[in-house]
């Protein structure tokens, strides 16, 4: 019926609809890979679009050698800082209102009381409280002489500039002395202390560079990259490949190019201790909303936050410290020793001041919800034992229409809590005294000092519970190549297999709907195979007869 | 009654075609992005699926312009009449080589089934997969105005779609194969030709309109204030006039004498009154002066139910010997039977007036049978010569032949006939029988 003819006609015309569409995808698909080439391209020579940003003037506008004030000798510390703010006469306001100082921040609650959040009231899975502990803990303050409760903090002599604004590189605070560098050469765990050369340091001040900030946020919890994962010291000289915007080999920015500061009022704030969606830094500073070539990209934007595409995993250098179990402190060697155990790349995995602790390098983050919100367990807070306690919670849901994933850091412990009352304990624990657990190794003790030094009471019973802690990442952000790919988050067990409170393409199936789908395809193709299969018997019947 | 018909346009196999190839593409990319396999590698096929989710839009767009403006969305509206046939065909029907339940036509394409179906993924499949693609598309975070508590219903009822239509897919493809052979649903799809049935009433009416324009017999049509309408070739030709305009938008009365006016006014006022007139014989007045004789037919013509216009036929009686002769017969019972014959003489149609003519009760018993079957021997030397001039071009206007009836009776007859061309080549003849007595 169908001639050789016919067939190519029909040939012909099938080609006719087909090719029209074939052509089109092919096109769009070269098309798309093209610019995606471009688009990489463009990453390469770093054309991104910026927004806001310029490289910052480097030049010194003064030349504090110059000025005859800073040319005396200096006693002490103190004398600097009154140098500083004999020219500097208003900057002391400022200082003294920032978190800097207060180590604390004002979160104004639903009623509109102004609560205050800080390491003053809250606790962490660390070194767990400050009250109590203060010569240590201080050590990190921009001020001279935080030794105990009584620290005053209206006395500007104590504001310590030169630690924010050395650039000679040589200025130190001494770990253990509530802020003061040492006046006599010291040596601390093998390190040495010299006393600073004031008189060179005040001639040499500047904007803070990488190594000031880095002095305490790099060292956070009592070594390198303790606390945060996504800060350490590497970052001081470091390649685009660990951090694409401080990279020396790159963009090479220093914290505070981020860190935008007026009035000593620096941009960005930690969430272990930050409660309210304000002064936070964000990338679209200097990026666009829409950075990415495709579409679909930037439309993730509204949900997933930069970071959890651009930092596929933190403590690229070194590890960080992921898990602290207070509960194994206090073991000794048979001979009374103090016990340390490393592991094989001699990071310290127990301490018997501390006790076990567990280090991870090339993390990958986990990821929560985030709306800018934090709550925060704060100390005399009831706890639930039957669960892991939260020390801070970052709020947000899908259903938030404010919250975006973001990757965190989760560090997780076990510490030390009053089983009667159920409230966690902040513990005495440095100190040279008869009852700083880490000169007597009694928990008893250190907790019924530590908990009087915050006017709780305390049982006399303790415990040890699981404990939380969630750190944003924001640093070592990686180049474009490194970003994460769909299928990161898009498959079953991806990255988001935990957030489970809303669908997710790809990773979320209704398995009912799909089972009722196989069967209707295989019932649907066994079906045709019987009645194709009975008409060919039936027919051939037919021809038979 | 089979035809190979042009039953598919070309923007019709253009849309079926196009949206086939996006249906499996959206399929094979979708499936992808629900994580079932790895083909295209996810981003891509996102990319993929969303840019046939647009050309899939347009293309309806145009596919329901085209179906509302050829007027093809009527063959969608469902019918429950033939549906259980239509199972009961695919159930065993179909096994014991029993015919089709319902008949292929131009304006039927679709079976029962068919129609419900298509009908169905129309106007509830395609539009919720639709619906829920661009939803899933734009709609896909909770700050937008459908604050919907996630993509939860609609990726499940969008993945519910796709296998659906997956489903669709395998049993359609199979069902072409249930044609007269198994790819003649394939190639009709691809070329739009198909051998299909074809709707008699519509042919009928098609050959009607080619047999009033070709006939001998002179047709005419005039209006309620007897103004001419229309009239065929043939009308003018027995007006010996060659030019349409000067009859057409006239009154009736210059087609005759003032003395035989009258009997044309009185037939006229009968007809619109409703009667109808079976063949009357009148005198008219031709174009260049001359007379003419014929007899005359009229009818009235009804456009819902009022009477409108009135037409005719009127056949040449120029050249009969005596007018008395066969006049008061053809006055008593003449309507003009009608018949139609293939290239070797045998009987394709014939009209009820030509059964009961030849005193038949239906048509079957006379079609496809040679005409020598119904003129008695002697006769049938006449009208073989008949057949031969028409076969070679020539036109009868009238000719008396003997004809013989069922019974075995023998009767007489005026025939005019002419032959039917398709494509300048004669293919067989047709035309009317005025009985005479």
């Amino acid at each position: 019926m169908y001639s050789k003819k016919n067939f190519l006609k029909v040939f012909f015309t099938f080609m006719a609809i087909i090719t029209p569409w074939v052509l089109a995808i092919i096109l769009f698909g070269n098309s798309n890979k093209e610019k995606q080439k471009e688009k990489d391209a463009v990453t390469k020579e770093f054309k991104l679009e910026h927004l806001n940003y310029e490289k910052p003037d480097t030049i010194p506008k003064v030349d504090h050698s110059k000025f005859k004030i800073l040319q005396q000798d200096f006693k002490n510390p103190q004398d600097v800082t009154k140098a500083c703010l004999s020219c500097h006469n208003l900057t002391d306001h400022d200082i003294m209102n920032s978190s800097h100082w207060k180590w604390a921040r004002a979160n104004v609650s639903k009623n509109g009381d102004t609560l205050w959040y800080g390491k003053k009231n809250l606790i962490n899975n660390f070194c767990i409280g400050l009250t109590s502990n203060e010569p240590r803990c201080t050590s990190c303050h921009i001020g001279y002489g935080w030794k105990d409760k009584n620290f005053d903090f209206t006395k500007k002599e104590n504001i310590d500039c030169i630690v924010c604004h050395d650039q000679t590189g040589t200025y130190k605070k001494f770990p253990t002395k509530a802020g003061y560098p040492v006046k006599e050469k010291t040596i601390f765990n093998k390190k040495v202390f010299l006393p600073p050369n004031y008189n060179l340091i005040a001639q040499h001040v500047g904007s803070p560079k990488r190594e000031n900030c880095g002095a305490c946020h790099y060292f956070g919890g009592g070594g390198n990259n303790v606390k945060h994962g996504d800060l350490s010291k590497e970052l001081t000289h470091t390649t685009t490949d660990v951090d694409v915007h401080m990279g020396t080999d790159g963009a090479n920015m220093s914290c505070v190019e981020c860190h935008k500061t007026e009035h000593h009022k620096i941009s960005g704030q930690l969430y272990s201790v930050s409660s309210e969606n304000k002064d936070r830094v964000s990338c679209t500073q200097c990026h666009t909303n829409a950075p990415h070539k495709e579409h679909q990209l930037n439309l993730h934007s509204n949900k997933v936050a930069c970071q959890t595409c651009h930092i596929p995993e933190y403590a690229k250098v070194n590890p960080t410290k992921m898990y602290w179990d207070w509960s194994k402190a206090g073991k000794h060697n048979p001979d009374g020793s103090i016990m340390v155990k490393k592991d094989s790349s001699g990071y310290m995995i127990y301490h018997t001041l501390k006790g076990a602790f567990k280090w991870e390098k090339h993390v990958k983050p986990e990821y929560v919800w985030f709306n800018g919100k934090a709550k925060h367990y704060t100390l005399g807070e009831k706890i639930d034992t039957s669960k892991i306690v939260k020390l801070n919670t970052l709020l947000g849901s899908y259903e938030d229409p404010n919250a975006k994933i973001i990757p965190v850091k989760i560090h997780r412990g076990k510490q030390i809590y009053d089983t009667e009352n159920e409230i966690l304990i902040n513990p005495h624990l440095f100190g040279k005294d008869s009852t700083s657990y880490w000169k007597n190794f009694d928990w008893n003790k250190a907790a019924s000092v530590g908990m009087k030094s915050v006017n709780l009471p305390y049982s006399g019973k303790y415990g040890f519970i699981s404990t939380e802690m969630y750190w944003p990442l924001n640093h070592m952000v990686s180049k474009s190549d490194k970003a994460l790919s769909c299928t990161e988050c898009h498959s079953h067990n991806g990255r988001l297999k935990n957030l489970n409170d809303f669908y997710l393409s790809g990773r979320d199936q209704n398995s009912i709907i799909d089972w009722i789908g196989i069967i209707m395809i295989i019932g649907a193709l066994i079906g045709v195979s019987i009645h194709a299969s009975l008409r060919i018997v039936k027919s051939k019947k037919q021809k038979n007869k | 009654m089979k035809k190979r018909t042009y039953i598919y346009k070309s923007f019709e196999r253009f849309w079926h075609w196009s949206q086939a190839l996006l249906i499996l593409f959206l399929a094979i990319t979708g499936f992808e992005i629900h994580s079932s396999y790895h083909l295209f590698g996810f981003s891509y096929a996102v990319k993929m699926h969303n840019i046939a989710a647009w050309a899939f839009l347009i293309l309806i767009i145009f596919a329901i312009f085209w179906h509302f403006v050829t007027g093809e969305w009527k063959q969608y509206i469902p019918t429950t009449k033939f549906i259980k046939e239509q199972i009961d065909y695919y159930i065993t029907g179909i096994f014991k080589n029993a015919p089709h339940p319902t008949k292929k036509t131009v304006y039927n394409k679709f079976n029962p089934l068919q129609r419900l179906i298509y009908l169905g993924l129309k106007i509830l499949v395609i539009p919720v997969q639709v619906l829920t693609g661009f939803a899933y598309l734009y709609y896909m975070y909770p700050d937008s105005i459908w604050h919907t508590s996630g993509l939860n219903y609609i990726a499940v009822i969008h993945t519910f779609g796709a296998f659906v239509l997956l489903a669709f897919v395998i049993a359609h493809v199979y069902l072409t194969t249930t044609g007269n052979t198994p790819t003649e649903s394939l190639y009709a799809m691809l070329t739009g030709w198909e051998v299909i049935d074809v709707d008699e009433n519509e042919l009928r009416k098609e050959h009607l309109v080619k047999a009033v324009e070709n006939s001998v017999a002179g047709y005419y049509r005039i209006n309620k204030d007897g103004v001419i309408v229309d009239v065929n070739k043939a009308w003018l030709d027995l007006y010996k006039c060659n030019d349409k305009s000067k009859y057409i938008g006239k009154h009736y009365s210059v087609t005759r004498e003032k003395e035989n006016l009258k009997q044309l006014e009185e037939l006229v006022h009968d007809v619109f009154k409703g009667n109808y007139i079976h063949g009357v014989f009148s005198k008219r007045k031709c174009c260049d002066g001359s007379t003419g004789q014929h007899i005359l037919s009229m009818n009235p013509i009804f456009s819902e139910e009022e009477l409108i216009e009135a037409e005719g036929f009127i056949i040449d009686v120029e050249h009969a010997e005596n007018e008395s002769n066969y006049l008061p017969y053809l006055i008593k019972n003449s309507t003009a039977a009608y018949y139609k014959l293939d290239i070797d003489g045998y009987i394709l149609e014939v009209n009820d007036a030509w059964l009961n003519l030849y005193k038949y009760k239906t048509e079957s018993e006379v079609k496809g049978k040679h005409f020598s079957l119904f003129r008695p021997d002697e006769s049938i030397k006449d009208f073989q010569n008949i057949f031969n001039k028409l076969i070679n071009g020539e036109t009868i206007s009238s000719a008396k032949i003997a004809r013989l009836c069922k019974d075995g009776s023998i009767g007489y007859q005026l025939v005019s006939a002419n032959p039917i061309y398709h494509n300048a080549k004669i293919i067989g003849m047709e035309g009317f029988i005025l009985p005479i007595e």
